[in-house]
């Protein structure tokens, strides 16, 4: 209905809109997502013919190109065909009509010429956006910002638009009259298309069908709404998730390091990307289809940087099966398992301290077949134990230094000032007092960060984490966690957390994998895994999960902690279960509760569960 | 969580009684031309003296004074000592090390070699040896070292396993480090009091070893040394003259070994925990 083609726009000069390429049918519902200043309203403006700078490229609108078309022809189709509900409430109504009178001139100036036909219209449509219909003869400044917003959407859709275009409609309104605004606007989802411009998240995620994501001017992702906040391909619209407050997520919030600009060669996000390559600041990627999504990156999308498979065991007990996780750039994986899963041989075999029996590690896309010092300068690794980890013989200043020494990087004032930049990255004093102390001499915090600062000293792009925080007292281990979220946002860091914490990975991870006796059995966004586990065992995990109250009188409000008390989950009668863990059937089927003959026959595989995978003959699903 | 070796070995009883008779030793060896006048090989008067102003120890059979030879004496022990420590410790830490961080079909071949060379008796061998070879000073060093450095190879391979499974060595690991910085930067560093436990040891039986070979007539003739000293002593018995011949040249001899062993001794209780006093460190 509505096609867009290379719509360029700029103001004075400054381009605002690059290369917009959009297709809006009938009944879709496409929701244009960005931070301010990425050219939202601009791009509403320019397809209403509204905008003041000027305008190249192609509107389609029914065949006819909407910037060429003469204003007469613009007047007509104005408010009949294409109308727009603008972003401020307060400006879109004047002030000396009353707002019944207001949607009767909307009707009347499309060419109804009978005026009580024209007030039954504007009645029936101000009863349908559920205004109070003792409210239609009043003045805009005696309604309330929601009625207002009613009776700008009144005024939209008064002449049955084909296209509606919402600047901001939901913005600077409380959450309830948000939703009554949204359950109306849904009303008229079915006879219009919606472009919906909006830095408001959740009304798009609750209004849209399709979404787009504009960045500097362009889109940069564009898919169909689930796809797209399920899985964010575009580091950008990930950071814009992260950095959304939701009850959705469970992650910290996250901003995006850096400021817009309109002045960017090259990929509008690259001085903000940390995943930029050198292609990024010369040319703009054009976007291409890649799986159910429309991406304009050079690198694809958030690159995967680890792929990891391996299996390994120690004599007859097998301590990886057949493990596979992948760890994207400027992401937390959570590997989380009680002891003895393998979480700590994982680690060290992904570091090559312990030689796996089968592997294929690549390495953003290239396989690694030996560790070579360059492996080591992408991927470092915290060990469990800061004080034990680093060399009672060397003070602060010779433990940072070494990695540097090893990869033989500068001279010696290089090597200084480059220890004194990354303790002051970590927090901690470059002084000459505290580069001479010795690792006996630091608090469990300190050492800890003294690790990390050693860890980052050869700016890797993966750090692995192995229950480097265990060992700290919960404060200590906040301000630490918060240091490294901090660090992957600034610098895109890739870390792979293995913790038996499920409350702090769910504070901290964008995926969760759950590891059991060597084998992955459940693994995906973390919120959703907390929110609906399916593997037995996840849910016994969270069971057991840390809680600030009396674990016997849970509330009703956490729907885990519930199904733990009310007894749904009940092995079948007359089952005999084995006294342990068999090598055949599911390794968690002699303690499961949910557990069938099957479980004790054969083991379950990995198998997607869109957007997881789970690995349970019987998932617990809702 | 740090020993003060030095500390550990200075303020305990045996360690001051074994460190200063070293001391003694070393000075006697160092100071002999200030202690004597005469050369050791010179002929300086009558033979079969008895001790007096001028000679402090008398004369031997041919007339040379014995104090002289008693402190030059000195010297080829501590000489022979001390390079046999530091030739077998090359050696122990070469094949120790090697033999734990490379592992496989090269450490079991290490291994067996040591336990070969653990059984061949020294002495036969070293009076073979010099039959072929003309026996000198520098011979006798590395003929002692070879039979002394597979005991020690052992200790430092076993400490090497222990080390190379710390937790520095795994993080330096994951920073790229090829096994020769592992070596010299975290496990040489941590194997140091032990090495310098089996330096004393090696040193302690090198002296032992030199003088009972000397004895037995394998030295440098040139050379003075305990060893045939006592030797020659002993062919004298029957006059006075083993009172300040042969009994002053054991009493050295004895009170060398003596303060390594002694060193040995307390740097050992150091080194090993349980053998430790608890109130020996509790302030450190």
């Amino acid at each position: 209905m509505l096609t867009i083609k290379n719509l360029k726009a700029s103001y004075n000069g400054l381009q605002i809109l690059k290369d917009i390429n959009l297709n809006l049918e009938k009944g879709q519902v496409l929701s244009i997502i960005g931070e301010s200043g990425t050219g939202k309203t601009t791009l509403g403006r320019a397809v209403m013919g509204l905008l003041e700078g000027s305008c190249t490229g192609e509107i389609l609108f029914k065949g006819k190109n909407l910037l060429t078309c003469p204003e007469e022809e613009l007047r007509r189709i104005r408010g009949r065909e294409i109308a727009m509900v603008f972003q401020n409430v307060e400006d879109g109504l004047h002030p000396l009509y009353s707002i019944i009178y207001q949607v009767m001139e909307a009707v009347l100036v499309h060419g109804l010429k009978d005026k009580k036909a024209a007030e039954e219209r504007a009645c029936e449509v101000l009863e349908l956006v559920g205004l109070d219909n003792r409210r239609f003869l009043a003045y805009p400044h005696q309604l309330s910002g929601g009625e207002k917003q009613r009776a700008l959407i009144a005024l939209a859709v008064v002449n049955n638009p084909d296209i509606l275009i919402l600047d901001e409609p939901t913005a600077s309104l409380d959450a309830l009259t948000k939703a009554e605004i949204i359950a109306v606007l849904k009303r008229f989802t079915r006879e219009t298309a919606f472009l919906v411009i909006t830095h408001d998240i959740s009304t798009a995620a609750d209004l849209s069908t399709h979404m787009a994501v504009l960045y500097g001017g362009r889109i940069v992702e564009q898919g169909a709404t689930g796809d797209v906040l399920a899985g964010p391909r575009h580091p950008y619209t990930r950071g814009l998730l992260r950095s959304y407050p939701n009850m959705s997520t469970t992650k910290d919030l996250q901003g995006i390091p850096g400021r817009m600009s309109h002045h960017v060669e090259g990929c509008p996000f690259h001085p903000r990307c940390t995943q930029r390559i050198q292609i990024c600041a010369a040319e703009a990627p054009l976007p291409v289809v890649e799986g159910n999504r429309l991406i304009a990156c050079h690198r694809g999308g958030i690159v995967p940087l680890l792929e990891v498979r391996c299996s390994k065991s120690f004599g007859p007990l097998k301590v990886l099966q057949d493990v596979e996780c992948v760890l994207h750039e400027g992401e937390t994986l959570a590997l989380i398992g009680e002891s003895g899963s393998g979480k700590t041989t994982l680690a060290k075999t992904i570091m090559g301290l312990l030689k796996a029996d089968e592997e294929e590690i690549r390495l953003e896309g290239k396989k690694v077949t030996r560790r070579t010092i360059d492996f080591y300068q992408r991927v470092q690794m915290i060990f469990q134990n800061p004080g034990e980890s680093i060399s009672h013989r060397m003070n602060v200043l010779q433990a940072v230094k070494e990695p540097l020494d090893i990869h033989k990087t500068g001279n010696e004032e290089e090597k200084l000032e480059r220890v004194r930049q990354v303790l002051n990255e970590v927090e901690l004093p470059g002084d000459d007092d505290f580069l001479k102390k010795y690792p006996h001499h630091l608090s469990g915090g300190e050492a800890q960060r003294v690790a990390i600062a050693r860890a980052l000293v050869l700016n890797p792009k993966i750090l692995i984490a192995d229950e480097s925080t265990s060992a700290l007292d919960a404060s200590v281990q906040a301000k630490i966690l918060k240091l490294m979220m901090n660090l992957q946002e600034k610098r895109g860091l890739s870390i792979l957390f293995i913790t038996h914490d499920l409350a702090l990975a769910r504070k901290i991870s964008d995926r969760l994998a759950v590891l059991l006796k060597g084998r992955i059995v459940e693994e995906g966004p973390t919120s959703e895994i907390i929110y609906h586990p399916l593997h037995p065992y996840t849910r016994a995990l969270l069971d057991y999960a840390p809680l600030l109250e009396d674990r016997s009188v849970r509330p009703a409000g956490s729907r885990w902690a519930r199904r733990a008390c009310d007894n749904s989950l009940q092995a079948a009668p007359g089952l005999k279960r084995p006294p342990s863990a068999t090598s055949k059937g599911c390794s968690y089927a002699h303690r499961c509760l949910a557990v069938k003959e099957r479980c004790f026959e054969e083991k379950p595989e990995l198998i997607a569960c869109s957007p997881r995978k789970v690995a349970c003959f019987y998932p617990q699903v809702d | 969580m740090h020993v003060n070796y030095w500390r550990e070995v200075h303020t305990s009883g045996p360690g001051r009684i074994g460190l200063g008779l070293l001391l003694l030793v070393a000075i006697a060896a160092v100071l002999a031309p200030l202690l004597t006048s005469y050369q050791p090989a010179a002929y300086t008067g009558a033979p079969f003296m008895a001790p007096s102003a001028q000679h402090w120890l008398g004369t031997n059979d041919v007339g040379q004074d014995i104090w002289t030879r008693l402190l030059y004496g000195a010297r080829t022990s501590l000489a022979v000592g001390g390079g046999v420590a530091l030739l077998s410790l090359c050696l122990s830490v070469m094949v120790g090390c090697s033999s734990a961080l490379l592992g496989g079909l090269y450490d079991r071949l290490m291994m067996r070699l040591v336990d070969a060379l653990i059984v061949i008796p020294p002495v036969i061998v070293a009076i073979l040896a010099a039959a072929y070879l003309r026996p000198n000073t520098v011979l006798l060093i590395v003929l002692l070292s070879l039979f002394l450095w597979p005991g020690g190879a052992r200790v430092v391979r076993a400490q090497t396993l222990s080390l190379k499974e710390r937790m520095p060595v795994y993080a330096a690991r994951t920073f790229g480090a090829g096994q020769l910085h592992l070596l010299f930067n975290h496990i040489i560093p941590d194997l140091g009091p032990i090495l310098i436990a089996l330096m004393i040891q090696d040193a302690r039986r090198a002296v032992f070893m030199e003088a009972g070979l000397s004895f037995l007539g394998i030295c440098d003739p040139t050379v003075v040394s305990w060893g045939k000293m006592m030797q020659h002593a002993l062919k004298f018995v029957y006059l006075d003259v083993w009172r300040w011949w042969l009994l002053p040249t054991g009493f050295a001899l004895s009170l060398t070994v003596m303060g390594f062993t002694f060193t040995g001794f307390a740097l050992e209780t150091a080194l090993n925990p349980r053998l430790r006093k608890e109130a020996g460190h509790a302030d450190n």
